[in-house]
């Protein structure tokens, strides 16, 4: 079903219907969905998809029966479990955390200028059926879990969340999206940090091969903020993590880094973007993946810096690894650069593992696949070694070790 | 007067380095300043040479008649006024050679003398050259790149002794020598000195001052100079180090 | 920290007074038909040129294919729409009905022209070792050293020559890198080229001299579209340098060249520019649009391509010389200076496609941005499936001296093989204070700091170049920086 019927048929389901902004921006929307050639060649979110699986879909959502729990376990341990998207209202000291709002919906679709030409953005906003929001309030030091948990087949998730980090806040953040059906997710996340305020964001993604995960998040960092985040992707489906993080005053730094594991037919794709608006920050953009079988991945990064972001530091490394004949890797590195006291620097390698790695070990008597194997996790380990979490390094290393018995 | 240095204070990012210096050199003096880590040599020694991070918030320096603040950098250079710096900077793919043909060119050309050519400059270059004891392969390779420690510091001296200053400032010059190196790097200076010219040489170790014989020693600590007198102090500081003079 | 911002400030205002020494205009008169693009002037051209008639129809489908497409607009640069119909595509000096026998016959005022720009067109002057093809408007007006290279069975001439003379080559080169529907300014060239030059080197000659050609535009709103076609037959060699410049003039010229070479088994072709095009003044008015396409194939087994180019001029540069890495073994070599300046803007860089067993190459390019300038580096590196063991280094540095310019690195790195290696680094930051301080304490002025260490930085790609062109190069760097001591 195309665009314009699904979103017709389903009007009444869909958030914000009721609000005359929203209605005429989505209005809009559906004039760029029906006058867009769809040109994958050029439109970053559009490469490698198939388009008939993601913009000719049915629309179908179920409100949960059961209302989402959130506990508050020791003091500043928070878990959550985030049901189709949907989570209950809470609030104590530290955090709240509410259905979302129009306001915070408007909010986003004003400045939603970056992403003209993100279909998948646009998708989110057209549809929107769920999402939360939550603040941890100031100076207050928190740890959060979400689940996200999906409850039946073929069901299409159009999710917003927003974060709002208040002054000299630091919460540390684990999502899981582990889900066996085949729906499709696609999540929004719009995270703003008060000055001083520090969010580690991590995230864990393991579908089942027919589920889809698209999430999107937009950071933005005021004076001496810091987000951290750190992508761990297993998944047997698609996924798309893309993520942008502005730097709007001095001294703040964003730290974007992921790691993939595909096989067989899988596709990823992923993206970062930092743009640096104030003199003095850093940032940080680091990419790894290791593709196996059929296996495809782009990835894009971009250092934008601003002329009045003087004493910029900005860098961005990519790397993969191809195990197989079939596999392929496109990476394109960016940087735009306007001011003159910069130092920013990219790297980027793709190749097999080093074949001299493998020799040496072999000639310590190891085998080709033990070798292999070893590369594969040292080419990693510093991704993994800089979990403080023990359970959640725990998790990780377990998924790893799934994947590697694949690797023949 | 040669030098004259009088009541410098000295400022970067808000920080008083230099406060209330006073100094005074004469021709054909060779001059020692000694100081703990972090008491402001090399900032003089940068003062004196034009760098432009500082801010000068108070004094006057006086150099060959000229007010030396209403000269900038490269003026200052063409004037006779050397800096063996502490930390050479490298500069890829600029080759040395070039680079110091130019250099004593410019001076040439503000002394109103005749540019040299590149037939006797590669000649007086190779023979400076080995005096120091630095390989010929050298001269090829770009300005400091790659050099070691203690190339960086030869090399300096090197440069020294071609352009011939009237006044030469060595901060830490014999930090990261061995001695065969320490000696021949002295003997550059010695057979540089003559009475015309001048000497300011700054070391935390008094090791150096066994070889160059300087006529003043003097102490700075914490941004001024605290005492000075004649290489008997050396000894002293030898002995007991810094602190007495804190 | 205010003091090294004033000083800097009084060098780049003298950057920005950047004198082209080369903006003068020939008085000569020229044959020009009217101004504007239709099938009329491609006949026009054609039999002017006295072509064959499948040529005339080549350029015919070429212009229909073009009249269908859109310029590609995927570079960073903002220029106005160009009016196709509003530029001459035809100017020869008049009285150039057949190219001139000798020099004697040459009109002594382009004579003059080129001893004003330092290329001397009579022999015994001709930098040593040096042969000349010269370019002026539309038309080839003088080759040296023809004889020599004759005896070598080496055929270097204008491309209208070889059309006449060599048609054979002609019908089975032209084209067969890039394709006149490639995009819309090889669409451009194919249809209205008008000269450039032909070389060809048979099997297993070294030729002995570099070949050079120098183009000049002097005529007012004429585009000009060259076409070269460079082929090295097995187990050949030659180098080959291109020079251009053009006169000061208010409005923007167009410059749209195609460059096409082909690397047999065994041949290595070496191809330098140093590209002075006008680049308009402080404010930004005139300069030269220049759109080129270059591309190179790498069609046998252990041929080897490799283009250096120092970019200084044009208000606009749109330019991605290539390689397409067919033959196992083979290589393809990107060295790169862009200096943009005042309001000049550059997006260029390569494309490297590796198509064989074992290809290999390399990127080096170095960009330097002055003014109120951009700079562009744009490269995408290909392995396709079958390119096992194939090996790619990429290293681009900007450099940005002001805070009013900007420095772009967009690289596209796609592999298709698991055996193959792709390296990039890149990097961008000002020029380094302590490298201008160092250098000043040793008496250099700051512009002579400036000019020097750009210099240095630009090593790695200048030493690239043929001996006699490296020092004219670091001159032209220098100069690109100071603009007062040209
Ligand atoms: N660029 C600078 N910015 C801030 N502080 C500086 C800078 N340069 C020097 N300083 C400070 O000034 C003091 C004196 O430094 P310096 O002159 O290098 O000492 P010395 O050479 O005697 O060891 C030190 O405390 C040093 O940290
Ligand atoms: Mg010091």
């Amino acid at each position: 079903m195309n665009i314009l019927d699904n979103y017709q048929k389903n009007k009444k389901n869909i958030f914000f219907t009721e609000n005359k902004d929203v209605q005429n921006y989505r209005e809009k929307l559906l004039t760029i969905f029906e006058n867009d050639r769809f040109d994958r060649k050029n439109n970053e979110s559009l490469k490698n998809i198939n388009l008939k699986n993601f913009f000719d879909f049915k629309y179908k959502y179920l409100v949960p029966e059961e209302i989402s729990v959130i506990n508050n376990y020791q003091d500043d341990n928070y878990s959550i479990v985030s049901i189709n998207g949907q989570c209950s209202n809470f609030k104590d000291d530290k955090i709240e955390i509410t259905k979302i709002l129009d306001e915070d919906y408007n909010d986003f679709s004003k400045n939603n200028i970056i992403e003209k030409n993100d279909h998948f953005v646009n998708l989110n906003s057209l549809f929107l059926n769920s999402g939360f929001k939550i603040v941890i309030k100031k100076n207050n030091n928190i740890k959060i879990k979400i689940s996200n948990i999906v409850t039946d087949d073929a069901l299409t998730i159009f999710q917003k969340n927003n974060y709002f980090c208040e002054e000299g806040s630091s919460v540390s953040l684990i999502e899981e999206y582990e889900n066996k059906n085949n729906s499709t997710s696609n999540i929004l996340n719009v995270i703003k940090l008060e000055k001083n305020s520090k969010f580690n964001h991590f995230l864990i993604q393991d579908n089942s091969p027919n589920h889809n995960l698209i999430i999107t998040s937009h950071s933005s960092c005021k004076k001496a903020s810091t987000y951290n985040q750190k992508v761990y992707n297993f998944s047997e489906g698609y996924v798309r993590n893309f993520h942008y993080s502005k730097l709007l005053e001095t001294n703040s730094e964003a730290d974007l880094q992921g790691i993939f594991f595909l096989k067989d037919n899988n596709t990823s794709n992923n993206k970062t973007f930092v743009k640096h608006l104030a003199g003095e920050c850093k940032s940080n953009q680091v990419y790894k993946g290791i593709l196996n079988d059929r296996a495809k991945a782009t990835y894009f990064s971009n250092t934008h810096v601003d002329q009045v972001a003087q004493k910029t530091e900005g860098y961005q490394l990519s790397k993969g690894i191809l195990l197989s004949d079939n596999a392929s890797y496109f990476s394109k590195p960016e940087l735009k650069i306007y001011a003159d006291d910069v130092k920013c620097s990219h790297g980027s390698t793709i190749g097999p593992i080093d074949e001299n790695a493998i020799f040496y070990l072999r000639s310590r008597g190891m085998s080709k696949i033990a070798a292999t194997k070893m590369l594969i996790s040292s080419f990693i380990n510093e991704e993994l070694s800089s979990i403080d979490d023990e359970q959640m390094f725990q998790t990780i290393q377990k998924k790893l070790v799934r994947y590697l018995s694949k690797v023949k | 007067m040669f030098l004259e240095i009088k009541d410098l204070s000295v400022k970067i990012e808000n920080k008083n380095i230099l406060k209330s210096l006073n100094l005074n050199i004469n021709k054909g003096e060779v001059h020692a300043i000694m100081g703990p880590n972090g008491s402001g040599k090399s900032t003089l020694a940068n003062v004196l040479a034009g760098k432009e991070d500082y801010e000068i918030l108070n004094g006057k320096i006086i150099f060959k008649d000229n007010d030396l603040f209403d000269l900038n950098i490269e003026e200052r250079a063409q004037e006779g006024m050397f800096l063996a710096f502490q930390y050479p900077v490298e500069i890829p793919g600029v080759n040395i050679t070039p680079f110091l043909h130019s250099a004593i060119n410019s001076k040439r050309k503000r002394m109103n003398q005749d540019e040299i050519d590149n037939l006797s400059f590669a000649k007086l270059l190779k023979s400076k050259a080995s005096d120091l004891g630095i390989n010929i392969d050298m001269l090829k390779r770009s300005v400091n790149t790659g050099f070691s420690g203690g190339e960086k510091k030869r090399y300096e001296i090197l440069q020294m002794s071609i352009l011939n200053p009237d006044l030469a400032i060595l901060d830490e010059t014999d930090s990261g020598l061995d001695i065969d190196a320490l000696k021949i790097v002295t003997d550059g200076v010695n057979k540089l000195k003559t009475k015309d010219n001048s000497f300011l040489i700054i070391t935390h170790y008094q090791k150096l001052l066994d070889y160059i014989k300087p006529d003043y020693v003097h102490v700075m600590v914490n941004g001024s100079i605290v005492k000075s007198g004649g290489s008997e102090i050396a000894a002293e500081i030898e002995k007991d180090g810094f602190q007495k003079f804190q | 920290m205010i003091i090294v911002n004033s000083e800097t400030l009084n060098t780049l205002d003298s950057y920005s007074k950047n004198k082209y020494k080369y903006g003068f205009v020939t008085d000569i008169d020229s044959e020009k038909p009217r101004k504007g693009l239709n099938e009329k002037i491609i006949k026009y051209i054609s039999s002017k040129k006295n072509e064959p008639s499948w040529l005339l129809e080549w350029r015919l489908s070429s212009f229909r294919k073009w009249k269908k497409m859109k310029e590609p607009d995927w570079a960073n640069l903002n220029f106005p729409k160009i009016d196709y119909q509003d530029i001459y595509y035809y100017s020869a000096p008049k009285g150039f009905k057949d190219k001139p026998k000798d020099l004697s016959e040459v009109d002594p005022k382009l004579i003059e022209t080129y001893n004003k720009l330092g290329i001397p067109l009579e022999e015994q002057k001709v930098l040593a070792g040096v042969a000349v093809d010269v370019v002026f408007d539309s038309v080839s007006v003088a080759t040296t050293y023809k004889g020599e290279l004759e005896k070598l069975g080496i055929i270097f001439c204008s491309i209208g020559e070889a059309i006449q003379k060599h048609p054979n080559l002609i019908k089975k080169y032209l084209g067969s890198v890039i394709p006149p529907g490639d995009h819309s300014f090889s669409a451009l060239n194919s249809a209205v080229f008008t000269d450039g030059s032909f070389v060809y080197i048979p099997k297993n000659v070294k030729c002995p001299m570099e070949l050079s050609t120098y183009f000049r535009i002097n005529s007012e709103n004429t585009g000009q579209f060259e076409r070269t076609l460079i082929i090295a037959d097995k187990g050949s060699y030659v180098s080959y340098l291109e020079g251009c410049t053009a006169p000061k003039r208010d409005d923007n010229q167009l410059h749209a060249a195609n460059v096409e070479l082909i690397a047999l088994e065994d041949a290595e072709i070496k191809y330098s520019t140093v590209q002075n095009w006008y680049p308009g003044d402080e404010e930004g008015k005139g300069g030269i649009y220049n759109f080129v396409t270059k591309r190179g194939l790498c069609a046998g087994k252990n041929s080897k391509i490799s283009w250096t180019q120092v970019e200084t001029g044009s208000a606009i540069t749109w330019k991605y010389p290539s390689c397409i890495l067919k033959g196992d073994n083979s290589i393809g070599e990107f060295y790169s200076v862009a200096i943009t300046n005042n309001y000049q803007q550059a997006d260029t860089g390569t494309k490297m496609t590796h198509i064989g067993k074992n290809t290999k190459s390399k990127i080096i390019s170095k960009g330097i941005s002055l003014g109120k300038s951009q700079n562009t580096y744009r490269g995408e590196v290909t392995f396709l499936r079958k390119s096992d063991k194939a090996r790619n280094y990429t290293q681009c540095d900007s450099l940005l001296v002001g805070n009013q310019c900007g420095a772009h690195t967009v690289p596209y790195i796609d592999s298709k093989n698991n055996t193959a290696v792709i390296e990039h680094e890149a990097s961008t930051s000002k020029i380094n204070e302590d490298q201008l301080y160092y250098c000043r304490q040793r008496g250099l002025s700051h512009e002579e700091a400036v000019s020097l260490i750009v210099n240095g930085f630009c090593k790695q790609v200048l030493q690239e170049l043929p001996m006699e062109f490296a020092v004219e190069a670091q001159k032209l760097v220098s100069i690109s920086l100071e603009g007062s001591v040209g």
